[in-house]
Formats: structure tokens, C-alpha cells, sequence
């Protein structure tokens, strides 16, 4: 389904109504439902994502979706399609917006989430119509709906002078909340970030910093989707490893003294069952099985 | 008068017989002629054998000589016909009889010897094959061709010593017959496993793949040691049985890559053409078609360094030998078909500059440059590999620290390659009324009935399907390695730690955009 929804119409989400320069027409696609525009969150960084903030995205957007939160992102790859997947991942509704005309999926190796997000009751839109293509100026006219139909803006990661810090500096001329991830010092995508912080932006460490700003409570902790299975020895030994450093296969049985075969076994069980998953060779536990 | 000598001609695998039809006419001008469809080297056969005449001290007749390469029809090529010619030439001269069924085969140098020639081990097969109990060859041919039993191979020097013999002044006797069993068994690899620190899951990859002849892709950055890994394998891999040893001298022996003197190749054959090689050089061809380096790798290894450097279409024309395990050589003249069953081990960087994932340097390559990169080794290329491993930058700091153990805790060649000998036996029992030697060559007919699974170890194989998005061929290739790594253990069934170890080697889908 798709339509166009005027700046008149009583449906044109008041919040991005009260922006400086607010969008004549918005085009979309999906199923316009006011109700998805009522907590916004934007969720913003890098395309250059690193595996921290795969992880920082994932395990933040999976903790606020439970509480309702609609992840608004530009769909880019990198951070702002993870945001996307995470929140479909973990049954929550999504906004994708588009730098380019309504008809145009943009980048077109993306076009599985597309389709999810659309099966998802999430909205696909743009102020652009038709086979528009997108050109320089549109990103960042883009990044200010973003900032405008959200309550909040987390930049995950960011490098200096990008995109990302645009969305955040709108953000912050709408009187909008605006957080920030700290990340490590030596990453040039935690430069930008860091430079918000400076700034004034608020620092995220847990979800439940974005949650009190929308006066959500978190009830209890949520808990992953992948049922628990038993573990046997190594497994729990590699578990505890894993959880203080990423390590690879060689490395885990270095230091447990066994055969690479052994631990080969036990790291494949546990990727089956979900415990771990692996990234540029190292194996990580997944964020929410401690939880 | 005209005489009749026998010869033969090879065409890739296949020989023909070939006569060799030498008229020396007492009328006429002096001359000196070849036809039946000579090539250039043929032709140049009529200076060498005149001079090497002249040389042994024989009179070059001044008559009118034609020889005729009988079938008219089909081209001639080689330096082998010296021999035939000379021969005739002689026995006409000098009056004397060339024994009966008789094959004559080999290059003359200008002083009157013989040079080694290639193909004497497929003249010795087409002589058996046809019943023919001599075969002349020059010796340093001859151990190449004395390997098979009830032909007569006769080494000859020289024409003086030919002629001596053809006029019964000397006793000569044929060349020992060898089997195959008395050629000395040394294994040489350029480095040990055991001077390789680090690295235990790729050089675990490299047991289960030399185990069951299965293909290996190894991915890392430059410097992890993938080429020193692949160097090592030959130190980890059986000798050829036989009946592969006759099949590798075999190609070897067509190509003219058996060394003088060399005879029965008893170590597998180890090729590492690199990425500028052009399809021919890799796959074979040519307007007579020549063995590739896919069939000179036969039962051994093709290493292809920085495999995502070679062309597309390179990469493209191994899928057929790769799946069928020989391949056809069509030309306009002539069908050549060569074996080309091969363990195909490849590396790559994972990304153009190759420091993507690098604990230690950036990678300066943008997404898109990425994503070209990585389609550059195509699906149903990969889809043919049975094992993928990753092969992480070994830290310095930890190759001296206590994390690694000393040199001695790090097994050898020698004992990795006595487990792999085992596993091998055991597939050669499996295998013994089939035809096929190894669990990678297996099909899925052998699959379904050597491949029993219990319902635990297929629910395994089913859950990690859906969450390792495996395709469907990748199911079967978790199978077959799964068998090795049983048979490695000496177990008769895949158990679920078996199917478990397997799946670390399951093609890595790198979703970048996830």
C-alpha cells in the first residue's frame, strides 16, 4: 500500500509539524497508522559500523522495542540497518526514511529488509516522489525528518563531520533529547560521538536511560528468544572466557590446553543452539543470554 | 626396396599406431623426402638423421629415399619418428632385418645417440594393449617405460649400437621390468606442520582435506600464512596407490615432464600455477591439445594462490573438471580427454587491500569495493568447495608469549600424515566396489548409503541449516566431511560431534550489510 499523506492532512505527525523547514508532502509506503509515530526513536551512525557497535545497536534497540519504541532510521547500511533489523528481529515496528523518491530502493542490495520492514507494519517514506534519485543535498535534508519525527536521537557511531552529526545537531535545534554511545578513543567512528558528548549529549549505558525519557517502565528484564539449553564443561568455560574478551577458535584452545576439534565441537553446538555468534573470526556470546 | 617400420603416436592419452614406410630407390636423382602430413619438427627429422648417419661413421646412401608416415591422413607431429627413419634407412643400407613386432620410438641427436623423448611409458601401454613384444627406446626413456611388465623394452645409446645388434653382433638385453612397489617412498614438503606456530583450526582443515581428498578455501589477511600451509600439505598426504601412480606418469610422461632417467611418479603431484597463468596453461589446450595444470594436479593438489586474482573466466572453466573430475579438449582436429581429478586448495584475502577484520591495521577498501571483491569467486565455484577456513593474523607478541606451546607440543607431519594414511585405508575399503577413492569424489547415491545419520545427529545438521543459511549442496558437503572426520576417529558412525566439527567448516556467508 502506498500513498501520500499532505502537511495539511490531520494524519501529518505533529511532531515533525512543528519543525523549521517541515516536509510539503510526505510519500510512503506501507500502512499509514498514526498510532506508529507516537514514541519515535532515531537511531543513527556510521555505514562504516564496527563489530562494538553491532553489538551496542542490537543489544539497545532490543531492549526498547519491548517497551513500544518505533526505530526511526535513514536505511543505510552499516548502523541504520541494524537499527532496522534489530527492531524487526525483536517484533517491533520500524520507519525507514529514504533520501531518495518513494519508488527507488536505496542501497538495492538491501531490498530483503525492505520487504520486512513493509511485512512488519513499518513505513517505508520520503518527501520524494517517484524514481527520484538520490543525490548529495538529499542525505542530510533527509536526516532532518528523522530527527524530526523523534522524540530522542541516538547516534550509536559517528565519524567527524558525517551525517550522523547533522541529524544530531538538528535534533538538538528542535529541542530534542539527543544521546550519544562512548566509545573507545582509538575508533575514528567514535570521534563524532565523543564530540556530542562534548557538546552536551546525554550518554546511553543502558536502555533504560532512553526509556525514562518516554516514561516507559521497564517491568523486567527482557529475555532472548533462543531457548536455553544445557551446557556441558567447556562450554561453560568458553562462555566465561568469551564474555571478558572475543577471542578466536585457535586461541580458545590454547588457552583450555585441547585439541582445536574439541573446542571446534562445542563452539558449533553453542552457535546452534544461539549462545555465540562469530564475527571476523572471534566468537562473541550474544548480548542477551546473560541477561 | 622398400622396408616397414613399426611406430606409434601419442594424442593426448591415446597412442596410435603409426608405420613408418622407408622406400630407398636406386633410380632417380638423390633426395630425401617425408610425406603423410609431416609437421615442421618431422620435417627437420630428415637433417638429423642424415647427420647422425654420417656421424656413426655409416654411409648416407645418395639415393632416392621417400618415407611415408602411414595413416597418410593424420597429422604428424614429435621428433620421435628419428628413430623409425633411421632405422629404415640403415636396415635398407646395411641390409639387414628388423625384428618382428618391433616399435621404434625416439629423438636422434646429430652425433648419432638418442635423446629422452616423451610419451615411452604410453608406447610401452599401446605395446601390451596390442600384443607387441619389443619396443626400442632410448635409454633414458627407458626406466619410464620398464615399469610395465611383459613388453620388452630395449634402451638403446646409439645407432652403433642398434645396428650392432639388428646385424646380431652384440648381445642385448631389454630393461628390467620394476614394480611399482621397489621406487623409494620419500615425501618432501618445503616446510614441517610442526614449524608452522599457530593456526591449529586451518592446519586441522588441512588433515580432514588431505584425509578425504576434500577442497579447501582458506581466507586471511597477507602474512597469516595460508601459502605456508598449503606448502606444508604435501608433507600430510599418502603416496599414490598404483593405480593412481600409473595414471600421474602416465599425463606426466605425455607432456614430456618426466626428467631423463625418471620413471614411476610415486609422490602426488603438487601445482601452484600462479594468478597470470592463461586458461590454457591452467586447463589445458591448444591446437594440440596439451594437459593443463588441472590434469598435471591428478590425485594431487592445485594450489591457487589469491585465488580471487584469476580471472573470471579461469576460475569459471575449472567447474567441470572440478565436478566431474576429467575434462574433453575439443579442437577442430582432434578430441583430447585428461583426467583432472584434483584437491583443489585456494586462498584469498577477504577484501582488496586485505586487512579487513586485521587485529591491527585498517582496511581502506569502501563497502562497494568490498562487495565487488567478494562476488569475484562465484557461487557455484564456492559451492564446490567442502571445507572453508579462516585463517586469523597470528599476534607476534603471542607466538613468543606462553600462550603458544613450544615447537615441541606441535605435532609433525609425520604423525598427522599417519592418521591421514588410516582414514585413507578406510575409504579404500568403503570405496572397493565402486569407483571412486575418496569421500569427497562421493555422489549422493554413495552418500545415502555410506552416510547413515541418527535422528539426533540430522536434527543437528536441520537446525544449523536454518541458522547458517547452508544451501542445499552445502548439506551434502557437511556430510562428506563429516564422514572424514569419522573416519579420521576410526568410527563407523557420523556421531554428533563429528557433524558438529564439520559445520566450523561450513562456507562463510558474510552478510556485510546486516
Amino acid at each position: 500500500m502506498q500513498g501520500v499523506v499532505k502537511i495539511s492532512d490531520s494524519r501529518y505527525p505533529e511532531l515533525l509539524r512543528r519543525i523549521d523547514s517541515p516536509p510539503q508532502e510526505l510519500y510512503y509506503k506501507g500502512t499509514w497508522d498514526s498510532d506508529i509515530f507516537t514514541n519515535c526513536l532515531a537511531v543513527v551512525g556510521s555505514r562504516r559500523m564496527t563489530t562494538y557497535g553491532r553489538q551496542i545497536t542490537n543489544k539497545l534497540v532490543s531492549e526498547v522495542v519491548p517497551g513500544g519504541l518505533t526505530i526511526v532510521s535513514g536505511f543505510m547500511y552499516g548502523i541504520d540497518a541494524t537499527a532496522h533489523k534489530a527492531a524487526l528481529d525483536f517484533g517491533g515496528r520500524t520507519i525507514a526514511v529514504m533520501p531518495c523518491g518513494i519508488e527507488l530502493i536505496h542501497p538495492e542490495h538491501q531490498k530483503n529488509l525492505y520487504r520486512r520492514i513493509l511485512q512488519n507494519k513499518g513505513l517505508i517514506i520520503s518527501e520524494h516522489k517517484g524514481n527520484f534519485a538520490p543525490v548529495s543535498w538529499t542525505y542530510p535534508r533527509r536526516n532532518r525528518i528523522i530527527a524530526g519525527l523523534s522524540q530522542v536521537t541516538l547516534i550509536i557511531e559517528a565519524a567527524e563531520k558525517s551525517g550522523s552529526l547533522i541529524t544530531a545537531r538538528l535534533a538538538k535545534k528542535y529541542k530534542r533529547r539527543v544521546f550519544a554511545v562512548p566509545g573507545p578513543l582509538t575508533s575514528s567512528v567514535s570521534k563524532g560521538t565523543i564530540q556530542l558528548i562534548k557538546e552536551g549529549a546525554g550518554i546511553v549505558s543502558s536502555a533504560n536511560d532512553l526509556l525514562t525519557v518516554y516514561d516507559i517502565e521497564r517491568d523486567k528484564p527482557f529475555k532472548g528468544i533462543v531457548p536455553f539449553i544445557g551446557l556441558d564443561g567447556i562450554e561453560e568455560n568458553i562462555i566465561n572466557k568469551l564474555q571478558e574478551e572475543p577471542l578466536e577458535i585457535d586461541m580458545l584452545a590454547r588457552l583450555f590446553g585441547l585439541s582445536v576439534s574439541k573446542v571446534g565441537i562445542a563452539i558449533s553446538l553453542m552457535q546452534v543452539k544461539g549462545i555465540l555468534f562469530e564475527e571476523a573470526g572471534k566468537y562473541y556470546v550474544r548480548e542477551f543470554y546473560n541477561l | 626396396m622398400l622396408i616397414k617400420v613399426s611406430s606409434a603416436s601419442n594424442l593426448g592419452l591415446k597412442t596410435i599406431g603409426v608405420d613408418v614406410e622407408v622406400n630407398v630407390a636406386d633410380r632417380g636423382l638423390p633426395a630425401f623426402e617425408i610425406v603423410g602430413l609431416p609437421s615442421k619438427a618431422v620435417d627437420e627429422s630428415k637433417q638429423r638423421v642424415k647427420t647422425a648417419i654420417v656421424n656413426s661413421n655409416i654411409e648416407f646412401p645418395a639415393k632416392r629415399i621417400i618415407v611415408n608416415l602411414a595413416p597418410a591422413d593424420v597429422p604428424k607431429e614429435g621428433s620421435f619418428y628419428d628413430l623409425p627413419i633411421a632405422v629404415g634407412i640403415l636396415s635398407s643400407v646395411m641390409d639387414c632385418r628388423l625384428p618382428d613386432e618391433s616399435l621404434f620410438f625416439g629423438e636422434l641427436s646429430l652425433d648419432g645417440t638418442l635423446r629422452h623423448t616423451k610419451g615411452a611409458l604410453l608406447l610401452a601401454l599401446f605395446a601390451r594393449e596390442k600384443g607387441i613384444k619389443n619396443i626400442f627406446v632410448p635409454k633414458a626413456s627407458a626406466n619410464e617405460a620398464a615399469i610395465i611388465k611383459g613388453v620388452n623394452i630395449y634402451p638403446i645409446e646409439n645407432l652403433n649400437q642398434l645396428l650392432s645388434f639388428l646385424l646380431n653382433q652384440i648381445e642385448f638385453k631389454p630393461a628390467e621390468y620394476r614394480e611399482a612397489k621397489s621406487f623409494k617412498k620419500t615425501i618432501q614438503a618445503e616446510f614441517d606442520m610442526d614449524e608452522i606456530i599457530g593456526q591449529e583450526q586451518a592446519k586441522r582443515a588441512m588433515e580432514i582435506a588431505a584425509s578425504g581428498g576434500h577442497n579447501l578455501l582458506m581466507t586471511g589477511s597477507p602474512g597469516a600464512g595460508k601459502t605456508m600451509l598449503a606448502r606444508a600439505l604435501p608433507g600430510i598426504l599418502p603416496l599414490l596407490t598404483e593405480e593412481e601412480s600409473l595414471e600421474v606418469t602416465k599425463i606426466y610422461s605425455a607432456s614430456g615432464r618426466i626428467p631423463p632417467e625418471g620413471s614411476l611418479i610415486r609422490t602426488r603431484p603438487f601445482r601452484a600455477p600462479h594468478h597470470m597463468t592463461s586458461q590454457v596453461g591452467l586447463i589445458g589446450g591448444g591446437s594440440r591439445p596439451k594437459a593443463g595444470d588441472v590434469s598435471l594436479a591428478h590425485r594431487g593438489v592445485l594450489f591457487l594462490d589469491e585465488f580471487s586474482e584469476f580471472p573470471r573466466s579461469v576460475m569459471e572453466a575449472l567447474r567441470q573438471p572440478m565436478e566431474d573430475g576429467h575434462l574433453t579438449i575439443s579442437r577442430s582436429r582432434e578430441r583430447v580427454n585428461y583426467p583432472a581429478r584434483f584437491m583443489l586448495i585456494a586462498s584469498a584475502n577477504p577484501c582488496p587491500c586485505g586487512f579487513l577484520f586485521h587485529p591491527k591495521k585498517t582496511c581502506i577498501c569502501t563497502q562497494r569495493e568490498i562487495e565487488k571483491y567478494r562476488k569475484r569467486i562465484s557461487g557455484p565455484i564456492l559451492d564446490r568447495i567442502d571445507l572453508h577456513v579462516e585463517v586469523p593474523v597470528v599476534d607476534l607478541k603471542d607466538l613468543s608469549g606462553e600462550k603458544i606451546p613450544s615447537k615441541k607440543g606441535l605435532e609433525s607431519s609425520f604423525r598427522i600424515r599417519k592418521r591421514v594414511i588410516a582414514a585413507r585405508k578406510i575409504q579404500k575399503m568403503r570405496f572397493r566396489d565402486d569407483d571412486i577413492y575418496t569421500n569427497a569424489e562421493m555422489k549422493n547415491s554413495h552418500i545415502k548409503r555410506y552416510c547413515l545419520l541418527s535422528k539426533e545427529t540430522r536434527q543437528l545438521l536441520l537446525q544449523a541449516g536454518i541458522n547458517f543459511q547452508l544451501s542445499a549442496r552445502s548439506y551434502f558437503k557437511m556430510i562428506k566431511v563429516a564422514r572424514t572426520i569419522a573416519d579420521l576417529e576410526n568410527s563407523q558412525d557420523i556421531a554428533i560431534t563429528h557433524m558438529a566439527e564439520a559445520l566450523q567448516y561450513r562456507p562463510r556467508v558474510r552478510v556485510l550489510e546486516s
